[in-house]
């Protein structure tokens, strides 16, 4: 009973009053208007970190595309000259088998040639032979031939065919 | 020189002051008997000046007082939304203006000349009521009358005993300690805020020497005070836990 002495009925309805009207004031004054300017704050820097992130992402899909394009190029100039190499190297097999058939058909000629060479110094030598057998002949049948004379023709002849050949 | 100190449990302000030079003045006498309210009227038209002031449409960019602002209110948002999850964005406001209002009363009777209008129960009390009146209108709000009621029934709930008895006695003491909550939360900050001025008055009356003495329980005070403000605004937090936590159970 002490304790409510202490208790004003006017008192608590003014203190209740006041209160309301500071709570009315700050909730349109300060709540209102500082809670707006941090949730649109919060707002606006949750855009901006989106639009980063946007950002980051639009970055890393242009540069795995631009990786894409560079491997596809690297590709591409990897089969281009293996594509020369193989053309070179088909090349140089093609000169090469071109001059060992052209070289061989020079061996051949050659062979021909001498083939032909020899067949016509065989004929050469076949009428030297002749001439010689006939101008041999002639002289023994100018000449008188004794048995001994006759063996030393015959030698003579053997001598100058050795020495033809 | 103590006993004489102690006489006087609170500091004398500008109110009683001027009664004591003007006696016969009929209206100062009636000033003096409602000088709480004139005090915290102060406070009330001072805090409303300052936020006014403070965030009055500027050009450019906001002031160190904005700012301030602006982190004080954050940090009020963010507490009380750790603590009542989405929906403490509707009890901000009050909780926050609560905290802001008992404070500035607590520290106001530092100022000389001035009074703690948070010394007076009636204060305190017409703050609490507005607490548990504000809880009783959430509760209805959240719970709708069905749900508030069976909040107070409490739980458990089982067969026999527990589908009459436990609940009824639960009833009661919901009721009780509703009842109570006001009580109990003007008592704490008005006894707690008597209790600082009157350190303050008894450590005055002790003279020049009691100076350095008299500095370090204002820094007592300062805290004191923060801190009772802070434990008056918890607890209506918890009260209103309390309903969201059933409501969402």
């Amino acid at each position: 009973m002490e304790l409510l002495k202490l208790l004003s009925a006017s008192e608590i309805f003014a203190q209740v009053v006041s209160f309301l009207i500071l709570l009315f004031v700050l909730r349109i004054f300060l709540w209102k208007r500082i809670l707006k300017v941090l949730d649109d704050r919060k707002e606006k820097i949750a855009s901006e970190f989106k639009g980063i992130e946007e950002g980051k992402l639009e970055v890393e899909k242009l540069k795995s595309d631009y990786e894409a394009k560079l491997k596809t190029i690297e590709d591409t100039a990897k089969a281009k000259i293996q594509e020369a190499i193989n053309e070179g190297e088909e090349i140089l097999g093609k000169m090469r088998k071109d001059a060992q058939e052209e070289g061989r058909k020079v061996i051949e000629d050659a062979k021909a040639g001498i083939k032909y060479e020899i067949a016509k110094a065989r004929e050469d030598l076949k009428d030297e032979i002749i001439g010689l057998v006939l101008s041999a002949a002639e002289e023994v049948l100018q000449q008188k031939i004794t048995e001994k004379e006759d063996k030393k023709v015959v030698e003579d002849f053997i001598e100058r065919v050795d020495k033809v050949q | 020189m103590i006993e004489k100190s102690l006489s006087h449990t609170e500091l004398p302000n500008f109110i009683t002051l001027l009664e004591e030079k003007f006696p016969n003045c009929r209206w100062l006498s009636h000033l003096a008997y409602y000088e709480n309210i004139v005090f915290s009227l102060i406070v009330a038209g001072i805090i409303c000046l300052a936020v006014f002031e403070v965030t009055r449409k500027k050009r450019g960019s906001p002031g160190r007082l904005q700012i301030a602002l602006e982190i004080f209110v954050g940090a009020v948002d963010d507490f009380l939304s750790g603590i009542l999850g989405p929906k403490a964005r509707s009890y901000t406001p009050f909780i926050g203006t609560l905290f802001i209002y008992i404070l500035s009363m607590n520290l106001f009777g530092l100022i000389p000349f001035m009074k703690s209008a948070t010394s007076s129960w009636s204060t305190t009390l017409a703050l609490a009521l507005c607490v548990f009146v504000y809880v009783q209108y959430a509760a209805f709000k959240e719970l709708r009358f069905r749900g508030y009621i069976d909040h107070l029934l409490g739980r458990p709930r089982g067969f026999l005993a527990f589908s009459v008895i436990f609940p009824l006695m639960m009833f009661f003491l919901h009721i009780l300690s509703e009842l109570v909550r006001p009580i109990s939360l003007s008592l704490r900050l008005r006894s707690n805020i008597w209790g600082d001025d009157m350190l303050i008055a008894v450590i005055s009356g002790l003279g020049l020497k009691a100076v350095p003495l008299l500095l370090f329980s204002t820094l007592l005070v300062i805290i004191a005070s923060i801190v009772q403000a802070g434990v008056f605004c918890l607890l209506t937090t918890i009260y209103f836990t309390l309903i969201i936590e059933h409501e969402e159970s």
